[in-house]
C-alpha cells in the first residue's frame, strides 16, 4: 500500500550528507599536511596546504548552497529538517577546521629555517595533531553511522588533546630567557591553540550527531558551566 | 548496510535510549511545555469509531481537542479523516447507515446522547467546507441567514458587519452587501461562508480542507484569519497540505489507513498527536515521519 516517494530527494540528501562529511576527509588531510609543515619546517608545503584550503571552502559553498535550494525546493521536516540543520552545522566546522590548518601554516614560516626548536614541543604538537585526526575521523563515523555514544566518546578523545595542550603551555613557560627560543615557543602555542580547536569543532559535530539522532540539542561540556 | 538500519531508527524509544546511553538527559515534556497549564478540552474523544453500512471507516479514535487551538487532521486519502471532523458535529447522521461508536463528549457531555438536538450542537459547531458554498442570495443575506432563523433579528446590520470583519472580509464586501455572493472571487467566497458561520456565533469550526480550491494568495489570507480566529473559536482542520498544518496549527492529528488480512476493508486509525512543532521536528512514530517527509504516500 505504502509506496515509496520523492526518491530523488532522498537520494540527493544522502549525496549531500556524503559530500559534506567529505570534508571531513579534506580537513584531515589538511592537518596532516600541516604536522608535516611544523615537523619538517616545510615553507612549500606551507603554501600548498593554504592554497589547498580553497578546496574546503568550495565544499562547504557547495553543500551549503544546495542545502538551501533543498530547504526552499522540498520543504523538508522531521529527520531531514534536522539533518539538513545539522549539515548546515558541521559544515561550518569543517571549514574552520581548514582554516585553523592555513592558520599554523602562515604561522611557520615566520619562525624562520632553522628555529631554536624544542624537540620535546614537537612532540607534542604532533601527538595533539594525530590526537585531532582520530577526533576528525571518529566524529565523521559517528556522523554517518548516527551513533550517539560513539560522539559522546570524543569529548574524551578531546580531553587528551586539551591536556597536551596544556602541557605546551607549560613547557613554554619554562623555554628559558632566549628571545628567538621565547619567539618560537609563542609561536608553537599559537598552532597548538589551532589544534585544540580542530579538536572542539570535531565535539561540535558529535553534538549534532546526538541531534540528529534524539532532536535534543544539548552541549557535551558546557564551558560557562563546567560543573553543571 | 549498517548506516541504513541506523538510520531507520527512528522510533521515540530508541531515540531515548541513544540518549540515555549516551548520557543525554531527554525531557519527553519538551515539545509539551505549553501543554501546562492548558485550556479546557472542547472535545474528548475516547475509542471513537465510525461505519458506513457496516463497513468501518474510522475505529478507536482517542484523542482530546483543547479550546482555542487549531488541531489539523492529517493522513492519507481514505484514511478517515473527513468522517472523524464529520462526527465531531453529528454531519455523519445526514448519511444513511452511518454509525458512531465509542464516546464523544463536548464539553463534558455525551454529543450522541438521546437529548441532543443535532441541529442544536451544529449551531455550536459550524463547519466550512472544502468548496465555498455561498448561498445564491446577496452578501448580507448570505451571512443574515442563520440569525434569521435563529431569530435573531435584532442588530442584525451589526452582526453582518462584526461576522464580515471577523472573516476579514468587511473591507472588500462594505459596498457591495447587496451584490451576489456569487459575484466573489473564490477566496473571497470561503472568507464569507466563514464569516455565515462565525455569524451564528459558534465555539467551534470545524473545516474540510477549506484552501484546497484557493490560490496560494486566498490561502495566506485564510491561513492568516484562522489564526485570528482561534483566539475566539476553536478549530479544527482536515488538510492534504502538510505546509499548512505545520503553519496554522497547534496540534496535529496524524491518521493513517489500515488494512484488514485479505486487503478487502480499509479504515483510519490515528498513528500519533502531539504538538505540531513536535509532529514536524520530530515525530515519535516513523510512519508519522515518512508520511509528514512525503516519503510514502
Amino acid at each position: 500500500m505504502a509506496e515509496e516517494t520523492r526518491i530523488h530527494y532522498g537520494e540527493e540528501l544522502e549525496q549531500l550528507e556524503a559530500s559534506g562529511l567529505g570534508g571531513l576527509d579534506l580537513a584531515s588531510a589538511a592537518l596532516g599536511r600541516t604536522l608535516e609543515v611544523v615537523e619538517q619546517q616545510d615553507v612549500e608545503l606551507a603554501q600548498l596546504v593554504i592554497a589547498d584550503d580553497d578546496r574546503i571552502d568550495g565544499r562547504y559553498l557547495e553543500v551549503h548552497q544546495a542545502l538551501i535550494t533543498l530547504l526552499a525546493t522540498q520543504s523538508p521536516v522531521a529527520t531531514d529538517l534536522r539533518l539538513i540543520s545539522a549539515m548546515l552545522h558541521i559544515l561550518k566546522n569543517v571549514e574552520r577546521m581548514g582554516d585553523q590548518c592555513v592558520n599554523i601554516c602562515k604561522m611557520i614560516p615566520l619562525t624562520g629555517n632553522e628555529p631554536p626548536a624544542d624537540e620535546e614541543m614537537i612532540r607534542l604538537i604532533l601527538t595533539m595533531g594525530k590526537q585531532a585526526r582520530t577526533l576528525i575521523s571518529q566524529s565523521k563515523r559517528a556522523f554517518e553511522e548516527r551513533d550517539v555514544e560513539m560522539a559522546r566518546d570524543l569529548v574524551r578523545l578531546d580531553d587528551v588533546v586539551d591536556n597536551l595542550n596544556r602541557e605546551c603551555f607549560g613547557l613554554a613557560l619554562e623555554i628559558g630567557d632566549d628571545p628567538d627560543r621565547r619567539e618560537w615557543a609563542m609561536t608553537m602555542l599559537l598552532a597548538a591553540r589551532a589544534i585544540e580547536r580542530i579538536g572542539d569543532n570535531a565535539v561540535d559535530i558529535g553534538e549534532q550527531v546526538a541531534f540528529v539522532v534524539t532532536g535534543l540539542f544539548r552541549e557535551f561540556e558546557d564551558a560557562s558551566h563546567p560543573d553543571g | 548496510m549498517a548506516r541504513d538500519e541506523s538510520k531507520a531508527r527512528t522510533g521515540r524509544q530508541s531515540r531515548e535510549d541513544a540518549a540515555a546511553r549516551a548520557g543525554i538527559a531527554v525531557r519527553p515534556d519538551q515539545f509539551q511545555q505549553h501543554a501546562a497549564g492548558r485550556r479546557e478540552k472542547v472535545f474528548e474523544l475516547k475509542g471513537v469509531g465510525v461505519r458506513y453500512g457496516g463497513v468501518p471507516a474510522v475505529k478507536e479514535i482517542s484523542m482530546d481537542v483543547h479550546r482555542n487551538d487549531v488541531t489539523a487532521l492529517i493522513g492519507p486519502s481514505g484514511c478517515g479523516k473527513s468522517t472523524l471532523l464529520r462526527c465531531l458535529n453529528r454531519m455523519n447522521d445526514l448519511i444513511p447507515g452511518a454509525e458512531v461508536e465509542g464516546s464523544l463528549l463536548y464539553h463534558g457531555e455525551d454529543l450522541y446522547g438521546s437529548k441532543v438536538d443535532p441541529v442544536q450542537a451544529r449551531k455550536m459547531i459550524g463547519m466550512v467546507f472544502q468548496k465555498p458554498n455561498p448561498f445564491p442570495k446577496s452578501i448580507y443575506d448570505n451571512i443574515a441567514f442563520g440569525p434569521r432563523i435563529l431569530g435573531r433579528k435584532e442588530n442584525l446590520d451589526e452582526t453582518v458587519e462584526n461576522a464580515l470583519k471577523g472573516a476579514a472580509l468587511w473591507d472588500e464586501a462594505k459596498d457591495r452587501l447587496d451584490a451576489n455572493a456569487f459575484g466573489l472571487s473564490g477566496g473571497q467566497q470561503q472568507r464569507l461562508c466563514i464569516a455565515r458561520c462565525i455569524a451564528v456565533q459558534p465555539d467551534t469550526i470545524l473545516m474540510d480542507e477549506p484552501c484546497s480550491a484557493l490560490d496560494p494568495i486566498s490561502t495566506g489570507k485564510i491561513e492568516d484569519l484562522m489564526i485570528e480566529l482561534k483566539k475566539q473559536f476553536s478549530i479544527v482542520i482536515v488538510t492534504h497540505n502538510m505546509q499548512q498544518a505545520a503553519r496554522v496549527s497547534d496540534r496535529t492529528a496524524f491518521l493513517m489507513v489500515e488494512l484488514d488480512a485479505d486487503e478487502d476493508n480499509r479504515w483510519g486509525r490515528l498513528v500519533e498527536y502531539d504538538e505540531t512543532e513536535k509532529i514536524f521536528t520530530n515525530p515519535a512514530d516513523s510512519r508519522t515521519e515518512d508520511y509528514v517527509s512525503g516519503k510514502v504516500g
